[in-house]
């Protein structure tokens, strides 16, 4: 797997 | 976040894997953010014990990538956790 900008997505 | 800098998660929050949503959650009481598989494989590295530096470089190594961009995603990464209080930094 490639390297890429990780994302974090809040559960509300 | 400096390279000499411990991230640790506190009290109370952990890593899940989230089976109806199919991914990895980081899971604090009462709040939940998910992740995509960077973000887990960054956290994974996280054990309260190693800096910074020392995870950076882990991860440039197992993702044959500059260690320049894995310090600067990684940062912004876990600055965020830490603003939400998911993260602690020794």
């Amino acid at each position: 797997m490639a390297w890429n900008k990780p994302v974090i997505r809040e559960i509300e | 976040m400096l390279a000499q800098d411990i991230p640790t998660l506190p009290r109370g929050v952990r890593l899940h894997y989230d089976k109806v949503r199919e991914n990895w959650v980081l899971l604090a009481p009462e709040r939940a953010v998910t992740l995509d598989q960077i973000g887990y494989a960054i956290l994974n590295e996280v054990d309260g014990q190693r800096s910074f530096g020392q995870i950076t470089s882990a991860l440039s190594e197992k993702y044959n990538a500059p260690v320049d961009q894995i310090t600067e995603d990684s940062s912004g990464f876990l600055d965020a956790l830490r603003t939400r209080r998911f993260l602690d930094v020794n």
